[in-house]
């Protein structure tokens, strides 16, 4: 399949500060592609990049297998981009303000009449159609804004924090618009402080810090990349030292994985937390038929997988 | 949906958004009520004026009131659209700007001197209503007489240069600086030291002259815009043995202030410089001039890179500058020697 989006030593520099250094993004077709950094990462100037708002001091950026040209113009046609601090047109009604982006893609009467109706149709606005942009709450000016970026029909979508300022209803909504649109067929690509969010929604994520992306891939691909071993939660029916015994001493030379660090939960006594090194879903079970031949009461027996926040955490912490 | 189509033949989408937006409810139409008014209100008020004039032993023949009824309009019209057309402007491209909608409009195949020119089309197009909606008021000063349709084309020829230019010096500002707030006091200021300078310079000249009391080189006042309108609403000026409480030009003696340097006494009497001309000239020159900076201003990169409109720009630029210096003669007046 052609990727979307394809990024050869995508170089930035203001001056002589360096805000992107030799990216190389493939994106999908299809897929919904996370951006996670903090701030001053680089994630908005990708974005930008990609727009053909800025220009690459080095490196190559393909949409569709389509070379950006030097002014950019091709992502006008191909890319529908929703900066992170966008603004609205007070006062303007809500169709009139698809209707203005609608002009400006060159939509003619029919097609614009049919598009603004689907578009707040898809949004969720048609009731509020006649009413001016200003009396909109933030979600709703925030799925308007999602909106005018669709006008022209792009196969990709770049979200610049699309979340940030909604209350937990309005991210509910925005995530169920974005799968909506991901099963048309859009290529979307977001940027976000909301990890979990991200995880939950996207098929791939990037984690960019200092302009150097350091890990991108699906979301399991990359939590396993980081995650390095696993983390099981063992609840024991019965007193947890003959277990935490059982789990110390494992035989040698027995398909058993390296157990790292057994630990009692500081809040429920009968818990154990068990770091493995190098787990497989194999050694795993080996684990636990090891501890029931054991004779100990496993009620239960389950792999935690960390999430993203603290992989976020750790690998910036790392990288500082 | 399908894809869409790019080439398209429709009006500038952002002259449509600012109308829509300017014309809503009844504030425009408020604003054209009450400037209306105030015209009427100062046209009556200029002639009242004038007949308390006769009463005290000026002569006012019915010629003469037309005169200065039309001196008087023309002179609140340029006031009203020195003070506008920056205002309407200066907030166009800062605003978008400011409110975080420029990079949503960069990002759509809209060209940013299509931006430019629906900005300043719709901002002027506004101010050309006032101007127009004027029309009926002026043509009163045709009943009293003394002045021809001519000079009222004249007038409107003016008052719609100088609403282009002093909304293409507020459009540069916008796109010159971040802040309307800056924009509009460095327009502001433009416009005051273009008026303001000419004014004061016009106004010294004669006292710092050599030999003292030389008339104002015409040079000095060709970027007045109210020196313009003095040379062309000055049909008859008044000779200098006259009493007139209007001074050199009919109406109010705040227009004599702006006489200085137009209207030149010589052997045979006194002789109204057409200086209005030369203002035309130049006012095209510099708006061609201003606007072409403004088109490279607005772009959000590769701003300082020659582009195929830079040509069209430059053929327009040396059009201009040729016809004006083939055009010497008609535009490049003398003043009369003096008395």
């Amino acid at each position: 399949m052609t990727n979307a989006i394809e990024t050869t030593n995508l170089t930035r520099r203001y001056g002589k500060t360096t805000a992107l250094a030799n990216l190389n993004l493939s994106v999908a077709q299809g897929s919904i592609y996370g951006f996670i950094g903090p701030n001053g990462a680089g994630k908005t100037t990708t974005l930008r990049l990609l727009a053909g708002l800025l220009e690459p001091s080095s490196g190559e950026i393909r949409l569709l297998n389509q070379k950006l040209s030097g002014s950019g113009t091709e992502a006008q046609r191909l890319v529908g981009y929703m900066p992170d601090f966008f603004g609205v047109y007070d006062d303007l009604r809500v169709w009139e303000y698809l209707d203005f982006f609608a002009r400006c893609y060159g939509l003619d009467h029919a097609r614009r009449r049919t598009t603004v109706e689907q578009l707040l149709d898809l949004v969720d606005l048609t009731p509020r159609r006649n009413d001016f942009v200003q009396n909109l709450s933030r979600g709703m000016q925030q799925r308007l804004c999602l909106a005018h970026a669709l006008v022209h029909d792009p196969p990709i979508l770049l979200l610049d924090e699309p979340a940030s300022g909604l209350d937990p209803r309005a991210r509910v909504e925005l995530r169920e618009l974005l799968r909506t649109l991901r099963e048309m067929g859009k290529t979307i690509v977001l940027s976000s402080h909301i990890l979990s969010e991200l995880a939950e929604i996207c098929t791939e994520i990037g984690i960019i810090d200092c302009g150097q992306m350091i890990v991108s891939g699906s979301v399991d691909a990359v939590r396993q990349q980081l995650q390095g071993g696993s983390h099981l939660r063992i609840r024991i029916l019965g007193a947890v030292e003959p277990a935490v015994e059982a789990l110390q001493n494992t035989p040698a030379a027995s398909r058993l994985p390296a157990i790292a660090e057994v630990r009692v939960d500081s809040s429920d006594e009968r818990v154990l937390h068990v770091e493995l090194a190098n787990a497989t879903e194999e050694t795993q079970a080996a684990l636990l038929t090891h501890l029931v031949t054991s004779g100990i009461l496993v009620s239960e027996y389950h792999a935690q997988t960390e999430n993203l926040e603290n992989l976020f955490l750790r690998l910036t912490e790392v990288m500082s | 949906m399908k894809n869409v189509q790019f080439i398209s033949l429709q009006p500038n989408p952002i002259i449509i958004k600012e109308l829509r937006i300017r014309m809503r409810g009844i504030r425009p139409y408020a604003i054209l009520t009450i400037f209306l008014i105030a015209l009427v209100a100062a046209g009556y008020g200029m002639y009242h004026l004038m007949l308390r004039q006769a009463l005290f032993g000026g002569s006012m023949l019915s010629f003469q009131v037309g005169q200065g009824l039309f001196s008087g309009l023309a002179l609140c019209e340029i006031c009203l659209i020195v003070f506008l057309a920056p205002a309407m402007t200066s907030g166009a491209i800062s605003s978008e700007r400011e409110q975080l909608t420029y990079e949503m409009l960069l990002a759509t195949p809209l060209r940013p001197a299509s931006i430019l020119w629906g900005k300043l089309v719709a901002a002027l197009s506004y101010i050309f209503l006032l101007i127009f909606a004027a029309v009926p008021v002026f043509s009163v000063v045709l009943m009293f007489g003394g002045i021809a349709p001519w000079d009222l084309l004249k007038v409107f020829l003016l008052l719609l240069i100088t609403a282009i230019t002093c909304g293409t010096i507020g459009l540069f500002c916008s796109s010159l600086l971040r802040r309307t707030s800056q924009a509009t006091v460095i327009s502001y200021s433009a416009i005051l030291v273009l008026i303001g300078s000419t004014m004061m310079a016009g106004s010294l000249w004669s006292y710092f002259s050599g030999p003292i009391w030389q008339p104002v080189p015409p040079e000095l006042l060709y970027l007045n815009p109210f020196s313009a309108l003095i040379s062309i609403v000055t049909v008859t000026p008044a000779t200098s043995t006259d009493f007139f409480f209007g001074g050199d030009v009919f109406g109010l003696p705040l227009l004599s202030q702006f006489a200085a340097g137009v209207v030149h006494y010589g052997p045979n009497g006194p002789v109204v410089l057409p200086i209005y001309r030369a203002t035309i000239v130049f006012y095209l020159i510099l708006t061609v001039a201003l606007y072409w900076i403004s088109t490279h201003l607005v772009l959000p990169r590769r701003r300082w890179i020659p582009r195929w409109s830079d040509v069209t720009f430059a053929v327009l630029l040396a059009v201009l500058i040729g016809g004006t210096w083939l055009t010497h003669d008609w535009w490049r007046v003398l003043p009369p020697p003096s008395i």
